[in-house]
């Protein structure tokens, strides 16, 4: 099934505007990394953060929320503002990409039961801490009442929730799905990632290993059965995801290479460039060697780090990005085919790709 | 895969494996079932001395762990990971030739006590190990049962509070329905953790008395755990390689629920909706269903608002809580009450709500013992947090 772009944003430490955010981009521009620093043993990381000036959505569902839920709700709203006519919220369904999730107010509901005892830990902070209460809140804030999912997985998350709004879209019932990623930043995290050897050191903010990020992603598909052209009136991409494939797991990581590699063979010829994955760790070999030498392979996780539930939309946005203006940031060259490829490897197990072309 | 657009296929459930407090497989879940087992006992995982609520639906740790060939590599997985294999395990020595396409599970909190671990373990200075963190996330434990079998395909995981399992189920049935795909792995899993047991706990959401569903009395729910895998098939492909079929999935249907981020809409519009599209896909009546397996968490609000969402738009059909005996396992509670709404059907009769003494609503209580009964087709229940509804039918296989 062949399914159009319909709208795109993304909210990212380089900014929220897609055109703006791009152009920074193709400049060599990376986003700013801060010190984070972990109270419960010291421990100092590298992030790059939103910028604390975005402007968030204001409604009473995000009085209490946190940060991952305001994330969501920009991106989600400025996906659905993209496109006109709005599309018909009946014929709407909301599928949610996240990998870590609402891990702040997890970490300070747990540290009241550690620190403070069971009877101490607030009732306010636990319903957020579960996976699907940004989706819930971005349901209730855009009005959406029928169906709703919350995907959960690791950096391939995204490619995982894209099929299942795919497979959502089969139905007639259904026009539109939104599907949105989204993290946040929190010690508990970084340390997490530290410990698995994963994160950059901050005494080496140029050695390999990755910085986390944070922020979201959003894209309104649409099923086109008329050659991929939107019903709407789209204002950013008209691109077309021409094929998704979720891939196998890698049980070792000498796998991953492998597994990566049937994905790409199951995907279409004729690739111009591919957007991956790759954030500094292993998985930026792992690539390349499934992608192989001669194509062009672009990672935004370099230049605004790696937000795991997010990442596969702001990598879609790239590609998207780098069909319309015919550019790839840095020294690579030009897309010498106006098809993308765009690969997802997390860093537990998990596989997937895509292909995006323009519409028109 | 195909995506051109075909006439619906039919879905066919050939085979289940489970693990739940009320026993490990199908036969022991039956036997519990008939006998209205009360698997809730005093907590053991972790100290309850600071909660209202001290007790849940615990799996034996000892047989479940014993049941698992316990390599170096199996030591370090998760709890869940165990009770996911032990389920896995089932439906594959009942299907053998089942290979999926895909595995769509759902659950709420993975390795959520791993989590906790490596949360103290940095407390307490003595550092942690690598495979708290590595199996931890809530896709592991699906993808370690699934290496434990030699299956390898993509396993998509869905966390929708509490109805997860069956939001797994049903989107699994449309997915086959729809010709994407012709064999899918579904179901759900949750292993009890502290936090959540606290935070239930924290918003009075937990009794500390029994789980009395649907009762004038009731105070909360208790809290559960365990795993159910189903292998569901396209009907004519089960059929034309003679795979034993154990009934039909015939209706699905999913709503949000805007009201609250924990609380129902007291009026039931959220769960009544997602009954009425699952049996419009069924193309069932309301009178055609025999027996209902609720949500029923016993807490004052869900019981209201499902139960009125029942009586409206059912009238006196058959209703239990199997949460009553079993606990609210949370992300494996839809699919766990799959294969109980599977097992009354197919042994035509209507698992009870035990601990019930007397209702507020007008509904028709299979109260505390089984009763046999006929009946073609049924519906189980899921809603969770987060305002989701979700409601699967099945109905008996006839040959």
């Amino acid at each position: 099934m062949s399914l159009s772009v319909a709208g795109m944003s993304w909210v990212t430490p380089l900014g929220s505007d897609v055109d703006d955010v791009w152009q920074r981009l193709l400049a060599g521009e990376t986003a700013p990394v801060e010190i984070l620093e972990n109270e419960q043993n010291g421990a100092r990381y590298l992030v790059r953060r939103v910028p604390a000036d975005t402007p968030f959505p204001s409604h009473p569902r995000l009085r209490r929320a946190s940060a991952i839920s305001r994330f969501a709700a920009a991106a989600g709203l400025a996906a659905l503002a993209r496109v006109k006519p709005a599309p018909s919220l009946d014929r709407i369904a909301l599928v949610f990409a996240v990998s870590n999730g609402g891990v702040i107010y997890t970490r300070r509901f747990y540290s009241e039961i550690v620190t403070s005892g069971a009877q101490a830990a607030s009732p306010l902070l636990f319903p957020e801490t579960v996976f699907n209460a940004p989706a819930s809140h971005l349901a209730a804030i855009l009005g959406i009442y029928g169906a709703s999912y919350t995907v959960v997985g690791d950096g391939a998350v995204g490619i995982l929730a894209l099929k299942l709004a795919e497979d959502l879209l089969a139905s007639d019932d259904l026009d539109f799905c939104l599907v949105v990623g989204a993290e946040e930043i929190d010690p508990l995290v970084c340390e997490a990632y530290r410990q698995w050897r994963f994160l950059r050191k901050p005494s080496t903010p140029t050695g390999r290993g990755m910085i986390m990020s944070e922020g979201a992603g959003a894209v309104l598909l649409e099923r086109s059965d008329d050659g991929g052209v939107p019903s709407v009136d789209a204002a950013v991409s008209a691109a077309r995801i021409e094929q998704i494939v979720p891939g196998r797991n890698f049980f070792r990581r000498s796998e991953a290479a492998a597994e990566l590699g049937s994905v790409i063979a199951r995907l279409e010829n004729g690739i111009g460039f591919a957007v991956g994955s790759a954030n500094g760790t292993f998985i930026d070999q792992v690539e390349r060697t499934a992608v192989g030498n001669e194509l062009p392979l672009y990672s935004p996780k370099i230049a605004l780090g790696e937000s795991v539930g997010a990442s596969i939309f702001w990598q879609l946005t790239a590609a998207a990005q780098a069909l319309k203006t015919g550019r790839l940031p840095g020294a690579l060259s030009s897309p010498a085919n106006p098809r993308a490829l765009v690969l997802a490897c997390g860093l537990n197990q998990q596989t997937g790709g895509l292909t995006l072309r323009l519409s028109r | 895969m195909n995506s051109a657009k075909q006439d619906p296929r039919r879905v066919a459930v050939v085979a289940a494996g489970i693990v739940s407090p009320l026993g490990f497989g199908l036969t022991e879940t039956l036997q519990s079932l008939r006998q209205a087992r009360d698997c809730v006992t005093p907590v053991t995982a972790f100290p309850v001395d600071k909660t209202r609520c001290k007790t849940a639906a615990q799996i034996d740790d000892e047989r479940l762990l014993n049941k698992a060939q316990r390599s170096r590599r199996d030591r370090r997985l998760h709890r869940a990971s165990h009770m996911v294999i032990a389920a896995l395990a089932e439906l594959l020595e009942a299907a053998p030739e089942f290979p999926p396409e895909i595995a769509i599970v759902g659950t709420t909190s993975g390795g959520m006590s791993f989590g906790e671990n490596f949360y103290r373990s940095l407390g307490n200075g003595n550092g942690c190990s690598a495979a708290l963190i590595a199996n931890y996330p809530p896709q592991k434990q699906i993808v370690d049962a699934m290496e434990k079998f030699g299956i390898n395909v993509p396993a998509e995981v869905i966390a929708n509070a509490c109805a997860s399992g069956t939001n797994a189920i049903g989107h699994a049935f449309n997915a086959i329905r729809a010709g994407r795909y012709q064999r899918i792995l579904a179901g759900g899993y949750d292993a009890l953790s502290e936090l959540v047991f606290v935070g239930f706990d924290s918003l009075q959401a937990a009794t500390p008395e029994k789980c009395r569903p649907f009762d004038c009395n009731r105070s909360g729910m208790v809290l559960g755990e365990g795993a159910a895998l189903f292998a569901l098939e396209e009907l004519e492909s089960a059929r034309s390689r003679g795979a034993e079929i154990l009934g039909e999935i015939i209706g699905y249907g999913i709503s949000t629920d805007n009201h609250h981020l924990t609380q129902p809409n007291p009026d039931g519009s959220g769960p009544r909706r997602a009954m009425e599209q699952a049996l419009a896909q069924a193309k069932l009546g309301p009178d055609q269903v025999g027996y209902i397996n609720a949500h029923g968490t016993a807490t004052i609000l869900n019981d209201s608002a499902e139960g009125k969402a029942i009586i409206e738009l059912f009238g006196n059909v058959p209703v239990s809580s199997t949460k009553s005996m079993m606990g609210h396992s949370l992300g494996a509670a839809g699919a766990i009450e799959a294969a109980v709404t599977l097992l009354a059907l197919q042994h035509q009769f209507l698992p009870p709500n035990i601990n019930f003494r007397e209702s507020d609503l007008s509904l028709n209580v299979v109260a505390n013992e089984a009763r046999e009964a006929q009946f073609d087709c049924a519906v189980s229940n899921s809603f969770g947090f987060g305002g989701t509804n979700a409601t699967i039918v099945f109905r008996k296989f006839a040959r």
